[in-house]
């Protein structure tokens, strides 16, 4: 169109930086914040009264030899992903049936108790650590505010961006934390099980992830489930960026004036991709109750970047088994994680489909711990000693 | 001009009577306009915001201080623009009022309790703080 031709032409770099961000910032908040509250809250490592799913098959003690505790870890973790495969796979059925109302009920109910059970309890921790003189009347108000607030948030499809967000970071959070509490052999290979799950379960074309999301884009639905969506970008020009896929047909027509303005590298004639549901079982008490959460990275109608919540969860996991150790390893495995995401945007804007979002960060988090834990602290340990460096 | 709509309801654009006017001046009026809500365009449109807004000003009588703190935030545009949205206004000014008597009272108490402490309570002081009753409860463990 000719007025456009005055104007420079938006590039993508335009944007970018500020979509990453848009994504970078939450992902950093909540690995920060678990971080912290690993650290204020030193649970005991040898403390093996934390039981759920995913030590079921076996509990880690101290005696036992490295061999015992691998083999363990690695029972622990085809329990853990057998029960999240049935459970994606329960997903999948109930989406397919139509049941949309049943799992946006179970997503709120969900949210409720993440924030009102597991955030109670670590409030509880926190309040103990400090010795802060809370009245359990006040406490009782504010986590009761507190949740019913999460719920509306996770419920409503419009409420208020910055508040939903904030609501799934805290319940992103507060999994974490419960998550890092599994014995340690079990978390590392868990993750590393989990990355290769994802892989699996989205790309696989009998995937139930994979399935999941091409059902979605079929029905020109969006899957109920927790997942985290930045902003959407408004460009300078005052309109929104398009990157709406899936109605190219209907779209076409009213695009022909934003297509001159818009990036070229993100075409609207892409297709949609949506995210990809990971059920997660709740492991603060024996009886399991299996939560929708969402893992996978994709691309929503604005076009604005969506993550799955799933993927914040093991993110911070990772991050707070490494702080457990040393914040040096922290360090190491937050620029690993922040990298492979980086990796993974790129791979998303390359292959505009839905990607999952674990197995690079996840295999390069824990590469990096081993690196760091094994070779980096000896060479710092040395050379502070020595006053050289540091 | 079309705008993108949330992405939860992509089949309910807010302003699909804009979206045949592709000229600049729409786009001039358009930023011109006054969003009732905190997200502006990406928010809901006057006539969905009245409906939330009595809703969350309903909610907020069940012990929810935090629901009107949340109304009063999410429309804060309408407390500013003090003449632009009349009804919304209305709700949101009775919730910020709400909530700030219920902040106050609230408050008051809770630093009566956390001050004044065994001297002002005796030994029911014990009996209330928190960590006591989860101790008692066994809500501090984990698991």
């Amino acid at each position: 169109m000719d007025r456009n031709q005055q104007r420079p032409r938006s590039s993508i770099l335009d944007s970018l930086g500020e979509e990453l961000i848009g994504i970078l910032t939450p992902v950093s908040i909540c690995m920060f914040t678990v971080v912290l509250l690993v650290c204020l809250l030193n649970s005991d490592p040898s403390s093996s009264s934390f039981s759920s799913i995913a030590t079921a098959a076996y509990s880690e003690t101290d005696s036992d030899s490295p061999w015992d505790k691998l083999l363990g870890a690695f029972l622990n973790s085809l329990v853990f992903v057998a029960a999240i495969t049935v459970a994606t796979f329960l997903l999948v059925l109930l989406f397919y049936l139509r049941c949309v109302t049943f799992l946006k009920l179970y997503m709120g109910f969900s949210a409720l108790v993440v924030l009102a059970n597991l955030g109670g309890e670590i409030s509880i921790l926190l309040i103990d650590r400090f010795r802060f003189p809370i009245d359990s009347l006040t406490f009782s108000i504010l986590l009761f505010n507190f949740s019913v607030v999460g719920v509306f948030a996770v419920f409503m499809s419009r409420f208020s961006i910055l508040i939903t967000q904030g609501y799934l970071v805290v319940i992103g959070v507060l999994v974490a934390y419960f998550f890092t509490m599994l014995p340690e052999w079990t978390t590392w290979v868990l993750l590393v099980a989990l990355a290769l799950y994802d892989l699996a379960a989205v790309l696989l074309p009998v995937g139930p992830l994979r399935l999941l999301v091409e059902m979605a884009i079929s029905r020109d639905e969006d899957i109920p489930a927790l997942v985290y969506e930045a902003r959407p970008v408004i460009r300078d020009d005052s309109r929104l960026v398009q990157r709406r896929v899936w109605r190219e047909q209907r779209s076409n027509v009213n695009d022909d004036d934003v297509e001159n303005n818009v990036v070229r590298a993100e075409e609207e004639e892409e297709q949609r991709s949506e995210e990809i549901s990971v059920p997660l079982i709740d492991s603060s008490s024996s009886s399991s109750r299996p939560e929708t959460f969402l893992e996978g990275i994709g691309l929503g109608a604005s076009g604005a970047i969506k993550l799955g919540l799933g993927d914040f969860i093991f993110y911070s996991v990772l991050v707070g088994r490494a702080a457990m150790y040393d914040l040096m390893t922290v360090y190491a495995c937050y620029l690993a994680i922040i990298a492979g995401l980086g990796v993974t945007l790129m791979l998303l804007s390359v292959y505009q489909k839905a990607l999952p979002a674990l197995p690079v960060s996840i295999m390069l988090g824990v590469v990096f711990y081993f690196l760091a834990r094994l070779f980096l602290e000896v060479f710092v340990v040395q050379c502070s000693s020595n006053l050289v460096m540091f | 001009m079309e705008e993108a709509s949330r992405i939860d309801e992509p089949n309910r654009n807010p302003n699909t009577d804009r979206s045949s006017n592709p000229n600049p001046l729409s786009s001039i009026i358009s930023s011109a306009h006054v969003w009732p809500t905190i997200d502006g365009p990406l928010g809901l449109t006057e006539e969905a915001s009245v409906d939330y807004a009595r809703r969350f000003y309903k909610f907020g009588f069940a012990l929810l201080p935090w629901l009107w703190a949340v109304n009063c935030f999410y429309f804060w545009p309408v407390l500013r623009h003090s003449r632009a949205f009349p009804q919304i206004r209305n709700y949101v000014v009775r919730s910020a009022i709400g909530f700030s008597v219920f902040t106050s009272l609230l408050l008051a108490w809770a630093l009566t309790f956390s001050i004044g402490g065994e001297q002002l309570f005796g030994p029911v002081w014990d009996k209330l703080v928190m960590y006591n009753v989860a101790d008692r409860l066994g809500l501090s463990g984990l698991a």
